[in-house]
């Protein structure tokens, strides 16, 4: 198995997550970051007054997935979330030990 | 032997634990509690005479204390009982507790019993504040009644009514504590139904502090009658939910969390699926806002009653307003008791006065208040005096919010606005919206006025200086008031609202321009928030649009306050400084937009040639390609050429790449590239006529959305082979385009055969002007020089090998002078905006200017 974290634009947030739904993804987690890579902040002028914006809003999803399905899900979430542009994110994947349903005490494959 | 029934549950208490639960009468939850307590009571009468014949106790008095002793027990309500006995006899007592109690917790009844003597009630009564309560509530059950006649004879003399106001205070304290502790969105959503903000539990403290103070049991003699018949269909509510809430969990449950609301909806009456619950819980919140009043303005009255000799000082103090009112001490006072009803509009002037003043109003008023709501009719809510009063209070802009929330609470508010009172209580079956509309709308006026006040200075600068900055303020805070009125309807409540707001507005005399404004921020008051999050806002086409929307600066500056406004006002965690920057991002882009106003009208014109184009396209196609064509490209073709240009992008499909002309004089035409836009593009497009001879004078390059490139040049040739030159362009281009041949060589080529001298004409000034400041999305680059042939390819292919793609161009040409504006972008889809790349990027182009010139010299 599987993790999945990916570092997207917000806007690309519902295109993503459609386009994983559509491939069978059953559930992921959504968090509102903020931070910079390449693609640096900066400071606004309005009115002569400066706004700072030092770290840039993103969307993190995490979802895990089996081996089989990883191939394909990181190619959905690379198409979907792609403009081309500066500041499109990042894909990190890292393994995991175990996956463990709380409810049912599932665990492994079956807990996804 | 003495016949010893074991002691059971008999048939009134046949609910509890029981597999078969007698349904509770959603009607009369009076007659449940007392049916209960009945039972009860003979089961406690029971235990309690068997334990008695079971030990040789002393005298004691068994008094049922707490919702027991005022006999409104729920399904599965605690009991609590005082055992009261006569001071001597005390070690005897613990054996007697024991024997009532281990039969009834046997039973599995949540009951507790504490013994104490009379005058150890009293003095604890004295220090605690819930045993005074539960004292407040006792009722006599068995034993010697004399004990009983004691204890409330001293407890109401000595206890009961001394230190009222402490009394008051210690509730107040209690009330504020629990508040904050359920002041947690969570429990807005699943409120409790005791301890929560108008809960049972408030309806007991107005109740206690009424015996205490008026020395009467029926708090109702105190309210007007409409006030308390309202007040007691509400507390019956929540007695009925409370009780449902109970049978159904199996235990005392008092939070009413989402599996209860849609379970206890459809048994209330309610219409089944989520519709029931949100108009049960409309009911409830209604009802506990109800109750929440109550309780504060009886504790308010005493809190607030001064001494008879203060009331003699500030008699003295008082200062008269007017006619009519006077104050003293923050309170404003009315002079004349009869004053609203012989001119209701004076409830207006009482709102001017209390701002004015930053009072509040004496309970005297506001009773007087209530009582002539009646008398908020269409005369008074399209009265001109009432209406500048009312929006002179907003404009003034001080202490708005509270004003507002207390003319809710007072139920003016949906007197003089109507519409109000249909979102009043309504909630939103989801976890998003906490509170329900009505309080959602109070609170997002009141952060609006906290933003303007500098609560959020260090979170949000920018958005308080727009607070104060923003013109019309009182239109702000009307829209914010009404922004969710229309969610009484089944509409889009965006739109609905709209419609709703220009016919209140116009009700309560505003000018048209006012009316639409305010319609306009209500219609539009989730777009700025949609736009910030879920579009690209390095799209320069999504901007135009936003603008186009928005229209001017001082509506965009309103539209983000009452933005962040209903953010804040959700609750909880809703506004985060992540959604902030997006919307902020959004403000400034756009805001810059209105700036450079100029560029506004062409877009006007965009919108309208889309719309004309309904007629000559199918609605499948116009809906694909809506969204894809730039403004700026809108704005340069009648609809007939868009229309065709269209078509041609849909044969793009078929074959990569179409070239057409119109041939316009004998030596000019007009030339159309449509084929899919790719880096260097224009660069070879401008090279490949060039090689041709022909001369561009102007031309438009177009990228739209879909990655189609639109390109149109007028060319002209001095040969007069002008179509044999086209038809050889568009072969070249074909070979040129698909990478068989590659330009330069073409070029090089060309270039040695041709030996044809330009002729000498006046110089023209060369010029090279790069501009970052006229869009946040391009850096602009403006040729200015001499024309020739091929100096367009000269600039092009400059520009693309500085590694630029070029979204939009326009050239002209005037007499020999060339003017070209180009709009790129580096290949990360920035401008270039680094000092020493600007001066380089300007340098490689000037450069070209000059060097072509002398190869062609």
């Amino acid at each position: 198995m599987k993790k999945i974290e990916a570092i997207i634009k917000p806007f690309k947030l519902d295109e993503v997550k459609n386009a994983l739904t559509k491939i069978g993804v059953q559930g992921m987690t959504v968090t509102e970051v903020k931070g910079f890579g390449r693609q640096k902040g900066h400071t606004e002028v309005y009115r002569g007054a400066e706004y700072k914006i030092d770290f840039l809003p993103k969307v993190k999803m995490e979802l895990i997935t089996s081996e089989e399905m990883l191939t394909q899900v990181v190619e959905t979430i690379e198409r979907a979330a792609k403009t081309g542009k500066i500041g499109d994110g990042k894909i990190f994947i890292s393994p995991v030990d175990e996956v463990i349903r709380i409810r049912t005490g599932e665990r492994g494959k079956d807990a996804i | 032997m003495q016949f010893d029934p074991p002691i059971t549950k008999d048939s009134g208490t046949s609910f509890k634990n029981s597999p078969v639960q007698t349904p509770v009468p959603a009607s009369s939850p009076r007659d449940f509690f007392r049916q209960n307590s009945e039972s009860m009571d003979s089961l406690i009468r029971k235990t309690f005479q068997k334990a008695q014949s079971q030990i040789p106790s002393p005298s004691v008095c068994l008094i049922a204390v707490g919702g027991y002793g005022r006999g409104e027990l729920g399904p599965h309500s605690d009991i609590d009982l005082l055992l009261l006995y006569a001071a001597s006899k005390k070690e005897s007592l613990p054996p007697l507790v024991e024997k009532i109690l281990y039969p009834l917790w046997d039973l599995g009844l949540d009951v507790s019993c504490s013994s104490r003597s009379i005058h150890e009630c009293l003095k604890l009564a004295q220090s605690d504040l819930h045993i005074k309560t539960s004292l407040i509530d006792g009722r006599y059950l068995d034993g010697e009644y004399e004990f009983f006649r004691n204890l409330y004879r001293l407890f109401t003399k000595n206890v009961l009514h001394q230190k009222v106001k402490k009394l008051a205070e210690s509730l107040a304290d209690d009330l504020r504590l629990r508040y904050r502790k359920y002041e947690d969105p969570a429990y807005a959503l699943e409120p409790n139904i005791k301890e929560g903000e108008g809960g049972l539990r408030d309806f007991q403290a107005g109740r206690w502090i009424i015996r205490a103070k008026y020395k009467t049991d029926r708090w109702d003699s105190i309210l007007f009658p409409d006030h308390s018949r309202l007040l007691e269909k509400s507390v019956e509510f929540l007695w009925t939910v409370r009780n449902q809430l109970h049978l159904l969990s199996g235990r005392r449950q008092d939070d009413l969390t989402f599996e209860f609301q849609e379970k206890i909806a459809p048994i209330l009456g309610f219409r089944p699926g989520p519709e029931g619950v949100e108009e049960m819980m409309r009911q409830y919140h209604l009802s506990t806002q109800r109750i929440s009043n109550f309780a504060q303005d009886i504790l308010d009255r005493v809190l607030h009653d001064p001494s008879p000799a203060k009331k003699a000082l500030l008699f003295l103090q008082r200062r008269k307003i007017d006619d009519h009112f006077a104050i003293a001490d923050g309170e404003i006072h009315l002079l004349d008791p009869v004053a609203f009803k012989r001119d209701p509009t004076q409830l207006m002037s009482l709102l001017a006065h209390c701002q004015k003043y930053q009072a509040k109003m004496d309970f005297r008023v506001e009773e007087a208040v209530m009582e002539t709501l009646p008398f908020v009719d269409d005369l008074f809510r399209s009265s001109q005096k009432v209406n500048l009063a009312f929006f002179g209070i907003l404009k003034k802009g001080k202490g708005v919010a509270p004003l507002l929330k207390k003319m809710h609470d007072l139920g003016l508010l949906s007197r003089y606005i109507p519409e109000f009172s249909e979102i009043a209580g309504r909630i939103h079956y989801d976890l998003y919206h906490v509170h329900p509309v009505d309080i959602h709308a109070l609170l997002a006026v009141e952060e609006l006025e906290k933003l303007k006040n500098g609560s959020y200075e260090n979170e949000v600068p920018l958005l308080t200086s727009l607070a104060r900055e923003v013109e019309q303020p009182e239109i702000l805070l009307f829209a914010t008031l009404l922004h969710d009125i229309g969610k009484s309807t089944n509409r889009d409540h965006s739109l609905a609202g709209a419609e709703m707001v220009k016919r209140i507005g116009a009700r309560m005399g505003l000018s048209q321009e006012e009316s639409e404004r305010a319609a306009f921020l209500v219609s539009q008051h989730l777009l700025m928030v949609t736009t910030a999050l879920r579009r690209d806002l390095n799209d320069e086409q999504v901007i135009f649009r936003f603008a186009n929307e928005i229209r001017n600066l001082n509506q965009l500056k309103m539209l983000y306050l009452l933005t962040f406004a209903d953010i804040k006002a959700v609750g909880g965690e809703a506004w985060t400084s992540w959604k902030n920057i997006l919307l902020m991002d959004l403000f400034l882009k756009t805001s810059r937009f209105f700036e450079r106003n100029t560029r506004a009208e062409p877009l006007v014109k965009g919108m309208d040639t889309m719309k004309q184009l309904q007629g000559s396209l199918s609605s499948e196609i116009l809906s694909e390609y809506a969204d894809c064509l730039p403004d700026r490209y809108l704005s340069c073709y009648s609809p007939e050429d868009i229309a065709h240009h269209i078509e041609l992008a849909r044969s793009l499909e078929k074959e990569s790449l179409l070239v057409e002309w119109e041939i316009e004089k004998a030596s000019q035409a007009k030339v159309t590239v449509c084929t899919r836009d790719r880096y260097g593009l224009f660069s070879r497009i401008t090279g490949s006529m060039f090689l041709n001879r022909l001369n561009i004078l102007e031309a438009q390059i177009h990228t739209w959305g879909n990655g189609v490139a639109l390109d149109t040049f007028w060319v002209e040739d001095s040969t007069g082979e002008i179509e044999r030159r086209l038809l050889q362009l568009r072969k070249d281009l074909k070979e040129i385009l698909s990478g068989k041949i590659p330009i330069k060589d073409l070029l090089l080529k060309r270039k040695e055969s041709n030996g044809i001298k330009q002729k000498i004409i006046p110089k023209v000034a060369r010029e090279v002007k790069i501009n970052n400041q006229d869009s946040d999305f391009f850096t602009i680059v403006e040729v200015t020089g001499e024309n020739r042939l091929g100096i367009l390819y000269e600039m092009t292919e400059a520009l693309t090998d500085f590694g630029c793609d070029i979204h939009f161009a326009r050239i002209s040409t005037l007499g020999n002078r060339i003017v070209d504006v180009f709009y790129i972008q580096d290949e990360w889809g920035e401008k270039i905006a680094e000092r020493n790349k600007v001066d380089q990027l300007r340098r490689t182009v000037s450069l070209r200017l000059v060097s072509g010139e002398h190869k062609e010299s």
